[in-house]
């Protein structure tokens, strides 16, 4: 495949080219708009929306962070994705590895129970949700999204873990159980070590929609304080409906690190979604 | 119950139980108990804030198959989750189709289409919000200046276009996720089927609607299946673009239950609504894994 011949690629080739480009310049538009718009004054953006900003213009930041508790913000984000990430990790693995390590009727009855929970939209169970999480003293903190993080990502947990831990041979485990580690350490020092790719897939896409999510930090976290990113750029559209320039400085610092991880782990991205797509 | 046969069984059971059970015990505490209770709910008068609240038997359902509010939800759930579905698998198709194909930097086109899944319902939401205004968005002055002054519309607040220009935002957030699952199917057909029917004097055509699209049928299954599911779901877009309206014009199942669970405090009637949602993803899910089955021999 990769030899290197001069090829000599046809005309209609060409074209196919040209079309895909175009398409792309469409396709990133309104992300490089939204960057371009985060360094524009709000006269500029009115006045010339596409064009680009005249000079880099960094006041719309200033602003933010002062008409605005935007970093408490970015921190509660980041809280969130880390601690619920790291916690998933530990805790989807562990059910994965019973599941797959034990072949008996249960653990295919866990396996499908749990993949079920794909179906089941948020918005159904909500409000019988937070009437739970008000009853255990969850709501208004960050006890009850991290727990709603890491229960929601179990179902597609489920099926990235098993479909991977199904792949992994067993003679190291077996051999490490001859000896004399219990199951504990197997998990631990054997197999979790080799679950790196897999770790990664989840925690980028799951991840992403800790960082993304909207209603349930807006509805669920302490109210009269900085929430998450989203949910300060969802209250910004409505408060500074006459300074655009201020919500697109946060939908800049709300997408760079999406976008940086993403260009970063990229093949983890590919391998979660074909992951999660076929086998379900 | 479970204790006695742990002891009588070998040790090995316990293991199983202790890691099976954080995953287990949060799964039934914060999916199924709320489900379940949903389910309650859904015939109560139930007003999300008193503890007090009064069985009503199937009085939410009545009203939800007799309200013209629902119905028009309905309608605008059905309309829009249709629109999204359709062009985001033609789209995720031709998009991988020339990845697939085009001559060079193949990955680089891969990431571009796939940037707008990483940006938020709520910023996807407010960035086409403005690209949208009317006096001041990129679109209208865009058609201003080639000259199409009267193709200039109120995109959002124009009821003839409120749903199609939140199908937009969604087709493009959305498309570039189901690309990555047909490109995935694409690449998975080996070279020589597609060389041995160019032998047998297939052209490009045949050879597309005769091998490629019944080889990645399972694909397309699934992305049609998961892009309904995601369809009926849709909620930040709408939150932040029209939150529902103008008047209920883009109101549809999801945002209905929210509004009148949080805003008119009905949540009893609310879950009532998401049983209802429930079911329309139940019966595609069937009928998905029914479509599967009868295709199984090209997964």
């Amino acid at each position: 495949m990769k030899e290197k011949v001069k090829h000599n690629y046809k005309p209609y080739e060409w074209a196919l080219l040209v079309l895909t480009a175009v398409i792309a310049i469409i396709m990133i538009y309104p992300v490089l708009f939204a960057l371009m718009s985060a360094f524009k004054s709000n006269g500029e953006i009115l006045k010339n929306p596409a064009a680009p900003p005249t000079a880099l213009y960094f006041k719309n930041f200033v602003d933010l962070f002062q008409m605005s508790d935007f970093a408490g913000a970015i921190i509660n984000t980041i809280f969130l994705t880390v601690l619920s990430e790291a916690l998933i990790i530990c805790v989807v693995p562990m059910a994965a590895f019973a599941i797959t390590r034990d072949h008996s009727k249960k653990s295919s009855f866990f396996y499908t129970f749990f993949i079920s929970g794909m179906m089941i939209p948020f918005h159904l169970y909500m409000f019988p949700l937070f009437k739970e999480l008000k009853m255990f003293g969850m709501f208004g903190n960050f006890i009850g999204p991290i727990m709603i993080y890491i229960s929601g990502s179990i179902a597609f947990g489920s099926l990235l873990y098993c479909s991977f831990l199904k792949g992994v041979p067993l003679e190291l485990e077996e051999a490490a159980m001859l000896d004399g580690y219990n199951r504990f350490q197997i998990f631990w020092r054997i197999t979790f070590p080799l679950l790196g790719p897999c770790n990664a897939s989840m925690i980028i896409l799951n991840g992403l929609n800790i960082w993304n999510d909207y209603l349930m930090p807006y509805l669920v976290l302490p109210s009269g304080k900085a929430k998450t990113i989203t949910v300060e750029i969802a209250g910004f559209v409505g408060q500074f409906t006459a300074r655009w320039d201020i919500v697109f400085a946060g939908t800049l610092i709300s997408m760079i690190p999406a976008i940086i991880i993403f260009v970063a782990f990229q093949k983890y991205f590919v391998k979660g979604v074909t992951a999660g797509a076929t086998k379900g | 119950m479970r204790e006695n046969t742990l002891r009588v069984k070998k040790p090995r059971d316990w293991y199983y139980w202790i890691f099976l059970s954080p995953a287990l015990v949060l799964f039934l505490l914060f999916i199924v108990v709320p489900t379940v209770g949903s389910v309650y709910y859904s015939f109560t008068n139930w007003d999300g804030i008193s503890p007090k609240m009064n069985f009503i038997g199937l009085q939410n359902y009545i009203e939800i198959f007799t309200s013209a509010r629902f119905g028009n939800a309905l309608k605008n759930t059905i309309v829009l989750t249709i629109f999204v579905s359709v062009l985001e698998n033609v789209f995720a198709l031709a998009l991988a189709l020339l990845v697939d194909k085009v001559i060079k930097a193949k990955n680089f086109f891969r990431s571009i289409f796939y940037i707008p899944v990483l940006v938020s319902g709520i910023v996807s939401g407010f960035i086409w919000k403005v690209m949208y205004n009317y006096n001041f968005g990129v679109i209208n002055s865009l058609l201003k200046g080639i000259g199409l002054e009267n193709l200039t519309q109120d995109w959002l607040g124009d009821t003839r276009f409120t749903l199609i220009a939140i199908g937009v935002v969604l087709v493009w957030k959305g498309v570039g996720y189901y690309m990555i699952i047909y490109l995935a199917s694409l690449q998975s057909i080996s070279a020589d089927v597609l060389e041995a029917a160019q032998i047998d004097g297939a052209g490009p055509w045949q050879k597309f609607t005769k091998i490629t699209m019944p080889l990645i049928s399972g694909a397309f299954t699934v992305n049609f299946t998961l892009s309904l599911i995601n369809g009926l779901k849709i909620f930040d877009q709408i939150n932040v673009m029209t939150d529902g309206g103008p008047g209920f014009t883009s109101e549809t199942l999801v945002y209905l239950l929210y509004k009148v669970g949080f805003n008119e405090g009905r949540q009893g009637f609310g879950t009532a609504v998401g049983i209802v949602l429930l079911f329309l993803i139940l019966i595609l899910n069937g009928a998905q894994q029914k479509f599967l089955k009868s295709r199984e021999v090209q997964l």
